[in-house]
């Protein structure tokens, strides 16, 4: 095949604004969030304020780090309902462990407690093949019981002066928390998308079988992802600890479920092998804004569960427009 | 065949009137008029994307047509699938229709579950239940099968045969037999064509889609031909022959095959050598390929012809034996190392193992090799780009990189997988059924890909369960049974007939 492909510059074109309109089909969380942003400048005064914004970045960049965490295992076609308890012990034994009198060495006990429990679900789920269901699951009161343990049901303080130094600080007057966390949203979209790694992601996802004939290496594949959603989860246990400025027994609570909520939300497929970070992304966002709204319109904390449940059901509703529409266009046989 | 034709009755079973059905973008019909017997058996063809499936979809409901009108017998316009059932219609799909978790019993049973007919919430099951699923069972060649085994346990073709099995259970006036022989294999043939008649005998009108010419010319009373959404011809299948069939199914005249004459070095050290492996229902088998051979082996279900071709690839394990190629030892149970060694493996379930299903053509063709274009695991996507478009283009894929893999016909599919693997430039490439469900043109495509690996000096393995195939394609054929190699056949001097006598063991008549 001598032949090298040459395409005229309009088809380049016409190819591109194809893709964007395709893009720009699948985008239906990117509508929610923005039609929220409309309704949030429009019911409240208070929204477009610099520091209510800052606000809500500082509050969204911990949940949106973890479901990044929580985006890479549904990618896989598992799940993780651990999260939230890793999270809080990684924190609590940030600040404890050498009774957290040094920063870097807070980031990487923290760091170091979510890759072990990562590699732990990892190897059951990947090398035992057990459900991640049921393996998170026991691993959600493991890590819980261990904090509360660790911590005798009181916050842990850091000795450290500038424990608190991370999350509190500012570029621009954008929290750096929130840099972070748009940081690594790239880095976990440069892995998903453009690495051999991310590929293998992918296709262990959607079809165990298919890429182990393939000659993927499907046990390794996942015992990485869940690692490196160990490390996330980690990290944004520190921030979290960092933010509060002690490692509180509760931190991290029903994380879990917002973490899921907002990955399905985003598109991404819960059978795996389908979605996208962005997605991830919008849909945190999507809870950070509808919390923060909730929040300065006084509605009832009672009343705010309620909101967010019907934000998830109706979120999850529009999907199944979406895909039913693309099931629907014939497949020529 | 042709008595049927005299006794024919004058109300038909069905009526497709001026039909057509359009999807955005894709006329699949075309005007179509045609009407099927009470007592015949009518076979419809035509090659991938010809509108054979979406036939049999509008005649069971399960679609509208766009304009023109279906009726089967009195009933009136059939819009859903409940009015095609009530009407007497058992549509046999190309995928059997079979629940994985239920026993053999409750799947021959399956279809009477819409109806109530005995599994009412309160109902229980009929007395006679027992001795009639035995009944079905055997019907259809099955009668080894306990009916309290799982079906999960089974293969394709059994799996297949259990589907039709419900005919002796069910109450129907028109069956729809949508490429259901697509995976059963040659010793189900005769189960089928039995079954065929006894639906026939039934006063049923038959309506059979196939584009496997000798099946359609042993069944059929009448065939319709369909090529591009529109109906071509409807003959009499006395006064046809295959090749005129092919001519109007693809518009042009097909270029017969010539056998594979190339011989390879006989001098040459093999490229492949397998001894005493054992694994599943083979056996003690000893086989060497040379470079630029096609070897073929063909056997029965069970014969271990599977075995063989996903053991040496590390699909599945080896109780016993040794592979290797060019010398290098091939592990048991890895693909991924059996790859690295040089062997590839096309498996023979294309939609469970072939291709990732949420992947396009772009991904799927790469996922066997997405390191070639990458530096320290970071994809370089331009040259990946350039490179699927080079595929695409070298195997004649149908549709663009961005094209989903499973939503292209059975035989791109299959091109998109056999290229996946030769982009790992294998010294040994394992085909299993390497054009099962396929049309007559892919077909031709996907033998000239295997003669090019050959003629360029590769190791090739065909498993395959269609005589017609082995002698066609290959340079040896070695025949199974009951996981032994029971004899080595030469293309040239041999017929079908020898290997299916050979494959089953003894003389059949």
């Amino acid at each position: 095949m001598t032949d090298t492909v040459t395409i005229p510059t309009p088809d380049v074109r016409a190819d591109r604004w194809a893709a964007i309109g395709r893009w720009a089909k699948e985008q239906y969380p990117l509508y929610i969030l923005i039609v929220l942003l409309i309704v949030a400048g429009l019911t409240s005064d208070a929204f477009f304020t610099p520091r209510n914004l800052a606000n809500l970045i500082l509050q969204t960049s911990v949940i949106g780090i973890v479901t990044l965490a929580q985006f890479l295992i549904v990618l896989t076609g598992g799940i993780d309902i651990s999260v939230g308890s890793v999270l809080g012990l990684s924190g609590v034994l940030a600040a404890g462990l050498l009774s957290g009198s040094n920063v870097i060495m807070a980031i990487a006990i923290a760091v170091a407690v979510g890759a072990a429990i990562g590699a732990i679900n990892g190897y059951l789920v990947a090398f035992r093949g057990l459900e991640p269901f049921i393996v998170t699951l026991g691993m959600l009161a493991l890590a819980r019981g261990l904090v509360y343990a660790y911590t005798e049901g009181s916050p842990v303080r850091p000795e450290a002066a500038d424990f608190r130094g991370i999350a509190t600080a500012t570029v621009a007057g954008i929290p750096v928390i929130g840099i972070l966390w748009l940081a690594l949203a790239l880095v976990v979209g440069f892995i998903t998308r453009r690495t051999v790694l991310g590929r293998r992601i992918y296709a262990v996802g959607s079809s165990k079988e298919a890429a182990h004939a393939s000659g993927i290496p499907v046990r390794s594949t996942l015992l990485v992802t869940y690692i490196m959603a160990g490390v996330l989860i980690g990290f944004a246990g520190f921030l979290l600890a960092s933010r509060v400025g002690a490692g509180t027994p509760t931190a991290g609570t029903l994380y879990e479920l917002d973490a899921i909520a907002a990955v399905v939300i985003g598109g991404t497929a819960l059978s795996g092998g389908r979605g996208r970070v962005f997605g991830a992304v919008v849909g945190t966002l999507i809870f950070g804004v509808i919390t923060n709204l909730l929040v300065l319109l006084n509605v009832s904390t009672f009343l705010q569960d309620a909101f967010r449940g019907a934000l998830i059901l109706i979120a999850i509703l529009l999907t199944t427009f979406q895909f039913s529409r693309r099931r629907a266009r014939p497949t020529i046989s | 065949m042709s008595s049927h034709d005299d006794k024919r009755s004058p109300v038909p079973a069905f009526h497709l009137d001026g039909v057509s059905k359009s999807y955005p973008g894709v006329h699949a019909l075309r005007d179509v008029t045609l009407e099927g017997y009470p007592g015949e058996v009518l076979a419809i063809c035509g090659a991938n994307g010809a509108g054979k499936s979406t036939m049999a979809r509008l005649l069971a409901g399960q679609e509208t047509p766009t304009s023109g009108s279906v009726r089967i017998g009195s009933h009136g316009q059939i819009r859903k699938p409940a009015d095609a059932e009530a009407a007497g219609v058992l549509l046999m799909h190309q995928e059997p229709l079979v629940i994985e978790d239920f026993t053999v019993e409750e799947n021959v049973w399956l279809t009477s579950l819409s109806s109530a007919d005995g599994v009412k919430a309160w109902g229980t099951v009929r007395r006679d239940r027992g001795a009639r699923t035995r009944e079905a069972l055997d019907a259809v060649g099955l009668s080894d099968l306990d009916p309290r085994t799982p079906v999960r346990s089974l293969g394709p073709g059994p799996r297949q045969m259990l589907a039709l099995s419900r005919t002796s259970v069910n109450h129907h006036k028109v069956l729809l037999l949508d490429e259901t022989t697509a995976s059963t294999t040659e010793e189900h043939f005769r189960d089928v064509l039995e079954l065929v008649d006894r639906e026939r005998a039934a006063g049923v009108c038959v309506v059979f889609v196939s584009h496997r010419m000798p099946e359609v010319f042993a069944m059929a009373d009448r065939i319709a031909v369909l090529r591009n959404g529109q109906l071509v011809d409807v003959v009499r299948t006395a006064d046809t022959d295959p090749d005129e069939i092919l001519t109007m199914m693809i518009g042009e005249a097909v270029s017969a095959l010539e056998p594979f004459d190339m011989k390879p070095d006989p001098a040459a050290d093999p490229i492949l050598e397998v001894r005493g492996l054992s694994s599943g229902s083979a056996h003690d088998i000893d086989l060497d390929v040379r470079p630029g051979e096609i070897v073929g082996i063909y056997g029965l279900v069970g014969s271990g012809r599977s075995s063989i071709a996903r053991s040496i690839s590390g699909h599945q394990d080896r109780r016993t034996g040794t592979v290797r190629v060019r010398g290098r030892p091939i592990p048991s149970g890895s693909p991924r190392r059996a790859l690295e060694k040089g062997i590839a493996y096309l498996s023979e379930d294309r939609r469970r193992e072939g291709f990732v299903p949420a992947f396009t053509n772009a991904l799927n063709l790469t996922l066997a090799t997405p390191g070639q274009d990458s530096r320290w695991g970071v994809i370089n996507r331009r040259a990946e780009k350039a490179r699927v478009a080079t595929l695409l283009k070298r195997y004649q894929v149908k549709g663009g990189a961005e094209t989903m893999t499973r939503s292209l016909s059975g035989g791109n599919q299959q091109k998109v997988c056999i290229a996946k693997w030769l982009e790992a430039t294998p010294e040994v490439m394992v085909l299993d059924e390497p054009t099962k469900g396929i049309d007559v043109r892919a077909r031709l495509n996907i033998y000239e890909i295997v003669r090019d690996l050959a003629t360029g000096g590769k190791g090739v393995v065909v498993v395959t369960s269609e005589a017609e195939e082995a002698l066609k394609l290959c340079s040896r054929i070695l025949v199974l049974r009951d996981g032994a190699v029971v004899g080595t056949y030469d293309p040239l001097t041999s017929t079908t007939d020898d290997l299916i006598r050979a494959s089953l063991g003894g003389d059949i008549s």
